[in-house]
Order: C-alpha cells, then sequence, then structure tokens
C-alpha cells in the first residue's frame, strides 16, 4: 500500500510523494487516497506550500496561450487534401481494369472449380447401371442354362458333388 | 492512433491498430463512442468520403493542433506544417477509422507521432529550437543550465507578460520530448491520464512519472522566476541536476 503510487498514505505512514501530489491537483488520484491527502494538507503547511507550488508553476503555462490559425492556414490544408483526394481517385482508375481482369479470372476459377467439383460428386454417389451389369456378367453368359434350374438349393448341392469341379469358385453363383 | 482493419479476431470484434500497436475495440465500444462524441460522428463522415464534414473537424481541431506543436517544437512555421502533415494523415487514414476512443484521442496520437519524428530528426540535424534569442552557452542540456543558472544572484525586475512567456517557453523547450508533450495535452488538451497514455502508447504509469518529473523540472526553472524574477542566465554553474538520461531512466522504471 505505501508502495502504491495511487496511495496518498496516511498521517502515520510515509509523506506523499511529488508523484502523488501532481495526481491529485491533476484528479486522477482515487478518492480514499484524495481524502487522506486533503485530512493531512488540513494539517500540513509545508505540504500546502508543496502543493501551491506546483500549481502556481503550473499555471504559469497559460501564458504560453493558444494559437491563433489563418484562414491561408485553413485554405492551403484544403487544398493538400482536395490534391490528395485527386491523386487516390487517379490511382483507384487507374487500378480499375487490373482490378476488373483479377475478378473476371478469380470468377472463371471459381466457376470450374465448382462445375469440377460437382463432377466428380456426381460421378462418386450416381448409382451406375453399367457396373451391375459387369458384375452380373458370368451369371448373364449362361442365363439360359440357369433358367433350367429351379433354385439355388440345387446348384449347391450340385457343386457339393463336384460337378462345377475345374471352374471358379464364385464363377455364376 | 492510426487504424487499421484486419480480419476479425471473432464475432463482433474489429481489431484497431494505432501505431503498431493492436487494441481489440467491440463493435458495442465503437457505437458508444460514435453515440458520445460528436467528433467521432464527423470522422464517420469523413470516412464516407463528406468533404464538409472534414472541413469541419479541421476548424474544430487546427488551432489546438497547431498550439500543441508550437510549443512542442517551439517553431511556429514548422508547427504550421506539421499540423498540415496532421490532417493528411488524418485524411488518408478515414477508410480505415473505427472509433476505439475519443476522436481528440486518436487525431493527437498522430499529432504526437509528428511531432516525435520532427524533433528526433531535427535533432539528429542539431537544429536550434528557440525561435528569436540569440543562441547562448545553455549547451546540451538547457534544463541542467538554467536551474544552475536560477540560482544565482540577479536583481528582481518587474515581469511583463513577453517575457515571461519567454521564461516559460524556455523551461517547456528544457523538458525532453515526451516531458514536453505529456504537459502539453495534460495541459492544452485537458486529456486524463489514459487518454495521455492513449496518445503516446504508454501506459498510465509511465505518464504518471512523465508528468511528476516534468512538473518538477518547469518548477524548478520557474519558481525562482516567480519569487525573485530570477531568469535563465548566460552563467552556467556546476550544479547537479537531472540529466536527460537520469529522467528517461526514471520515467522507464515508471512503466
Amino acid at each position: 500500500m505505501l508502495n502504491d503510487p495511487y496511495h496518498a498514505g496516511t498521517a502515520d505512514e510515509l509523506p506523499p510523494s511529488e508523484e502523488q501530489l501532481v495526481a491529485y491537483l491533476d484528479g486522477e488520484l482515487d478518492d480514499e487516497s484524495s481524502r487522506s491527502l486533503e485530512q493531512r494538507l488540513a494539517t500540513d503547511s509545508g505540504l500546502r506550500s508543496q502543493l501551491g507550488r506546483l500549481e502556481r508553476t503550473w499555471d504559469m503555462l497559460d501564458q504560453l496561450g493558444r494559437a491563433e490559425v489563418g484562414e491561408a492556414f485553413t485554405r492551403t490544408t484544403i487544398e493538400m487534401v482536395a490534391l490528395a483526394a485527386e491523386q487516390e481517385q487517379q490511382q483507384e482508375e487507374a487500378e480499375r481494369p487490373v482490378r476488373r481482369r483479377r475478378r473476371l479470372f478469380v470468377g472463371a476459377a471459381g466457376i470450374l472449380a465448382s462445375l469440377a467439383a460437382g463432377f466428380l460428386l456426381v460421378w462418386a454417389l450416381w448409382p451406375n447401371p453399367n457396373r451391375q451389369l459387369l458384375e452380373d456378367l458370368p451369371v448373364l453368359e449362361r442365363l439360359d442354362e440357369y433358367r433350367q434350374i429351379d433354385g439355388i438349393e440345387f446348384l449347391e448341392l450340385l457343386h457339393k458333388r463336384g460337378v462345377f469341379a475345374g471352374e471358379g469358385d464364385n464363377d455364376g453363383v | 492512433m492510426e487504424c487499421g482493419r484486419d480480419a476479425p479476431a471473432a464475432a463482433g470484434t474489429i481489431r484497431v491498430s494505432p501505431t503498431g500497436t493492436e487494441l481489440v475495440v467491440t463493435e458495442s465500444s465503437a457505437r458508444r463512442y460514435a453515440l458520445r462524441d460528436p467528433d467521432v460522428r464527423l470522422m464517420l463522415e469523413v470516412r464516407d468520403d463528406n468533404a464538409a464534414a472534414f472541413e469541419e473537424l479541421m476548424l474544430r481541431y487546427q488551432g489546438r493542433v497547431v498550439t500543441v506543436l508550437e510549443h512542442a517544437t517551439g517553431n511556429r512555421d514548422l508547427a504550421e506544417d506539421l499540423a498540415q502533415d496532421v490532417f493528411l494523415r488524418m485524411y488518408r487514414a478515414r477508410k480505415r477509422y473505427v472509433p476505439g476512443a475519443k476522436f481528440s484521442t486518436w487525431l493527437f496520437t498522430i499529432a504526437n507521432n509528428v511531432a516525435l519524428n520532427a524533433l528526433r530528426s531535427r535533432a539528429r540535424r542539431h537544429e536550434v529550437t528557440l525561435e528569436g534569442r540569440e543562441s547562448g552557452p545553455l549547451g546540451v542540456r538547457p534544463l541542467e543550465a538554467m536551474i544552475a543558472a536560477s540560482s544565482g544572484q540577479i536583481p528582481a525586475r518587474a515581469i511583463d507578460k513577453a517575457e515571461a512567456r519567454d521564461v516559460v517557453q524556455m523551461a517547456i523547450q528544457g523538458l525532453n520530448e515526451r516531458q514536453r508533450m505529456a504537459v502539453l495535452l495534460s495541459k492544452f488538451e485537458g486529456m486524463s491520464y489514459a487518454e495521455i497514455a492513449e496518445s503516446m502508447d504508454l501506459s498510465v504509469q509511465a505518464i504518471k512519472s512523465l508528468l511528476s518529473r516534468a512538473r518538477n523540472n518547469l518548477r524548478e526553472v520557474l519558481e525562482p522566476y516567480l519569487d525573485r524574477g530570477q531568469r535563465p542566465g548566460s552563467e552556467v554553474e556546476s550544479q547537479p541536476a537531472e540529466t536527460e538520461a537520469d529522467s528517461i531512466r526514471g520515467e522507464a522504471e515508471g512503466d
């Protein structure tokens, strides 16, 4: 607490630092610290004198005065800004064709990419009737023969008896 | 504080980049500044290319900006040139403007940067800072010289306004750049420590230290003048005084 620059200290603690006095004059001290400092100021004439000296020399800065600015300054400043605005506009116009080409390129690339993505998606998800036909080709090649058979159990029986020995395991089954 | 718009950090936030330091301003905070500060609303119109709004802002602030820059540089002509630079930068930054503070804080951030750049550039070129005065043997550390000289015995004389202004100007010029700018923003713009800290891109504690040291330095130079009419003379006695390095070191410890 003693080292807290915002804390002005109590009567039993160290005297307030110059930093705290300046903060008090600038209204930057917290309420508690301000009250504590004011209590000390009420009884400490040396502290009051120190504060007064700080305040007095600060008030002297009013001697510096505030600048009066003439119309010439306003006019020339606005002219400078107007010139900057014109240069900005010219630069924008010079860059416009480049930006337009860039936008067209990006747009075209985007469309192509979308088309490619769409094609790949459809190709991956759309059922291919030919695929099924290819898988069923061995069956289709002997369809007339298989039509003579009543059911799959008869074929399994024949397979067990070795009728299909020498042929592929999955051939037609 | 130059404002920049980057990709939002999160929903509802706008990133503001004042002179390299990034802050995040919420949309509600930006709206609040727009509601409370009429100058913020004007600047938003400037952002939308309203020329009349720009002229209005300029008329409101040109005197204030020139005042601070004149006392910061000690040169009226330079101050006007720098002030024009400030308004030009303000115009160029308009599209990126996001209200993250009072308008005056934003504008004087630009003014502070312009002033510091000019002062450092001038220091590198070793230009004389005081107008209308003969160069005296105040040397590299005018503040030390003034404090030392003010201990001499000079007959009191009546204080006149022009002389007082001269003495105060010398006292101000005897401060280092940051102390001077903090004093001017506090005195002439009535800025709070937080606002000065934002404009100067320093911590509030650093501003407290700056102002405390600055006011102490001013008191040491001006008090003898007020009490006995002793103005900073040409004789330099070898008395210890706070050097620029000590001052800057002290301010750094306050950060």
